[in-house]
């Protein structure tokens, strides 16, 4: 579903409802209520908590709570909330989530607090929840429950060396077929560089196939059924992999964000498409600021439908003090917390603190910086959420859209038998209840 | 004293001192029991998507016996045991040797040779992560400057196995090398004095005397070796995540993902359990060869 769509729909009614309420109850709100109490956060340790940690100290002072933060690398985090969470532990008050991923099943497992009344009862007077992006607070509203706050804006983003191009006669990509010509182009011209890379790891593809399948007007599910080998959904197929293979690295069927900003970093990638949160990464050291162009993915037939989604901070629904954890969230999600963050190269989920003065001049600083911003608002207004299939065990999905395109990576199987291995795997994972 | 009085003495001190273990003896015991036994009631449970639980008998175990992943991850995690532990053993009689004859390597130099086994398996996992990158890895430059072709390494279906094989046996090796030692340093010298007097040569010596009675060593080296190698998770989840496609996907990797990623801790703990068995199993195996070839 588009975000502008659901924005309309469901979540602006949401939030102007805890916008309206939100100012009768600001008057009384004080941070300090739950002053002497201890929040427990369990934060995926990735740029976005690293960066509003940094504000840790800023929390503490404001409210008098202590934050105790149980930090993981991401996959460790999420081995430690299903403990916790299967347990009915009381542990974790707060916990980092990606409803794009795991949303439709922590839904269902009642693992997510309801933040729709915390966000009438208990906000402050500069919260603005309507500010927040509304695609963002829409994906993660399941069964009208809103479960987790926006902590940041990201998706795939195309990234390209504009002196190689330059070289090579190119110009900026505007279509998909415009990316396999010169990948084509360049493999000729600069045989000492990779033309292209993106994700080949299995459970990291979704991720990037998605704004293919979706670029080239393909679907994950129609009629209740997987549709991987409708005529889109192998053209989609067809096109990522072969990019992959004719066109990536050796090697790329165990490329996930960490080797591809490496490689690009490296200056031995022409074209990368990857997370615009790697932007840090990549302009680390500063040999790729000036010599990067950056775009939304380019369209396919069906234009361009770019992959968004967001971090989101969720109250555990087994915490014993959810009010002190809203605070908490409250705090980090605030327009001032978020421009801070901003400031740190993450990608803010309120359009009032991307068009603030001081983000825009910290913008304005590098032309990159500018394509980058100019790629997220195409993101946030364009961009869909559906990263694997809109199912409960969405996870597991995404085990079978990369199995099939490592099996054409790899040549281990013609399209048609990997398609159709991937579509009967779904639809058993679809069917179940 | 009488004797009596003497026995209900030494009754009661047995009695204090069972008393005063006793918390430590039923917290050890508990600690090792519950995890076990919670792990066999999961067996018989299943969890949806979204964690509900139920009763499911042994329908986990049934699915075990029509499930492709099983049956592949039951291969290759037979295939790494094999590769590996034979490349262990291997190398490691080899390199103890080269200590035991070397006496006058420095120190220095044989701290070296068993240092990769004091590294975190992680930390190894990452270095040859980068060492073997196929575009970036130190490993395809020398290849090439060799003139050899590059490989894909940890990225090729039928190379991975092996590889992951090496990079365990590079951190291994020295383990088993350092046991095999100990056996070396401990054989009585009265036989080599015997063998060297009927004029036997290194070779024959070695084939004769040497191997038959580290024997007991090497099998002891191979149970504890097994043992990891049959649980080996760490170094293929670091570099491969059970790829490409499923061609490193072991059963503990298969079954932390079932558990861990796709939340069927129920089938996760009949997979793991499964596991369990085979590696005792295999620890029963070794100790009747380790029993077989005692001298």
């Amino acid at each position: 579903m588009k975000a502008r769509m659901l924005a309309t729909h469901v979540a602006l009614p949401v939030l102007a409802v805890a916008a309206v309420s939100a100012q009768a109850h600001a008057a009384d709100f004080d941070w300090m209520r739950f002053k002497g109490k201890t929040v427990t956060f369990l934060a995926n340790n990735n740029p976005v908590s690293q960066a509003l940690l940094t504000y840790k100290a800023d929390f503490e002072k404001l409210t008098g709570m202590t934050l105790k933060v149980d930090g993981y690398q991401e996959q460790q985090m999420r081995q430690r909330l299903v403990t916790v969470m299967n347990a009915n532990s009381d542990e974790v008050d707060v916990f980092m989530t990606l409803p794009s991923r795991e949303g439709e099943q922590f839904a269902a497992a009642g693992w997510y607090g309801d933040l729709t009344a915390m966000a009438k009862n208990e906000v402050a007077k500069d919260y603005d929840p309507a500010g927040l992006s509304q695609a963002l607070l829409k994906a993660a509203t399941f069964g009208g429950k809103l479960t987790s706050m926006p902590m940041n804006i990201e998706g795939p983003i195309f990234y390209y060396r504009t002196d190689i191009f330059k070289k090579c006669g190119l110009e900026a990509p505007k279509t998909i077929k415009d990316v396999e010509a010169a990948a084509e182009k360049i493999k000729a011209c600069d045989s000492a560089v990779t033309p292209f890379v993106s994700r080949g790891l299995k459970p990291a593809v979704a991720y990037t196939f998605s704004n293919m399948l979706h670029n080239v007007g393909g679907s994950y599910i129609e009629n209740g059924k997987s549709n991987l080998c409708s005529a889109k959904g192998k053209e989609a197929l067809d096109s990522y992999s072969r990019l992959l293979r004719d066109f990536g690295p050796p090697g790329v069927v165990n490329y996930s964000f960490q080797q591809i900003s490496a490689l690009y970093r490296s200056g031995r990638a022409a074209m990368a498409f990857e997370s615009s949160n790697e932007l840090r990464t990549v302009m680390e050291g500063g040999a790729r600021l000036k010599d990067t162009g950056l775009l939304p993915f380019p369209a396919g037939e069906a234009g361009q439908v770019p992959t968004t989604i967001g971090w989101g901070m969720a109250v555990s629904s087994h915490s014993k003090q959810p009010d002190a954890a809203w605070y908490f969230v409250q705090w980090a999600t605030s327009p001032e917390v978020q421009k801070k963050m901003a400031l740190q190269g993450i990608a803010p989920p309120r359009p009032s603190v991307a068009k603030d003065p001081e983000y825009r001049k910290w913008i304005d600083e590098e032309p990159v910086r500018k394509e980058w911003q100019a790629a997220l608002d195409v993101l946030a207004t364009k961009g869909s959420s559906e990263v694997g299939y809109p199912i409960i065990p969405n996870p597991e999905s995404r085990e079978f859209i990369g199995q099939a395109v490592q099996d054409l990576i790899l040549k281990q199987k013609p399209i048609d038998q990997a398609c159709a291995d991937a579509d009967k795997a779904l639809d058993a994972l679809i069917a179940q209840k | 004293m009488s004797n009596t009085a003497a026995t209900l003495t030494q009754d009661r001190q047995r009695l204090e001192m069972a008393a005063l273990s006793a918390p430590a003896v039923i917290f050890t015991v508990a600690m090792i029991a519950f995890p076990v036994v919670y792990t066999i009631w999961l067996g018989f449970q299943t969890f949806s998507s979204t964690g509900k639980q139920s009763f499911a008998g042994l329908a986990n175990y049934s699915k075990l016996i029509s499930d492709y992943e099983f049956w592949h991850g039951l291969w290759i995690t037979i295939a790494l045991f094999v590769l590996s532990l034979a490349l262990q053993l291997v190398f490691g009689v080899w390199l103890a040797l080269v200590l035991f004859h070397a006496k006058r390597l420095p120190g220095i130099v044989r701290s070296l040779f068993i240092s990769p086994f004091m590294m975190p398996p992680v930390v190894a996992g990452m270095m040859w992560l980068v060492i073997l990158d196929p575009s970036l890895g130190a490993a395809n430059y020398i290849l090439q400057s060799f003139g050899l072709p590059p490989s894909d390494w940890l990225a090729s279906p039928s190379w991975v196995i092996p590889t992951v094989a090496l990079i365990d046996s590079w951190q291994w090796t020295p383990y088993v090398a350092l046991i095999v030692l100990g056996g070396l340093q401990s054989l009585p010298p009265s036989v080599y004095e015997a063998a060297q007097i009927d004029g036997a040569s290194p070779f024959k010596t070695f084939q004769r005397i040497t191997l038959p009675l580290l024997l007991p060593t090497i099998v002891t080296a191979a149970i504890l070796r097994s043992v990891d190698l049959l649980r080996f998770f760490d170094i293929i989840y670091i570099t491969t995540q059970g790829g490409p496609g499923n061609a490193s996907n072991t059963l503990n990797i298969y079954g932390f993902r079932v558990g861990f990623e796709f939340f069927n801790i129920g089938y996760a703990s009949a997979l793991m359990l499964t596991l369990t068995a085979i590696v005792f199993g295999a620890v029963l195996a070794f100790n009747r060869l380790r029993g077989a070839v005692a001298w």
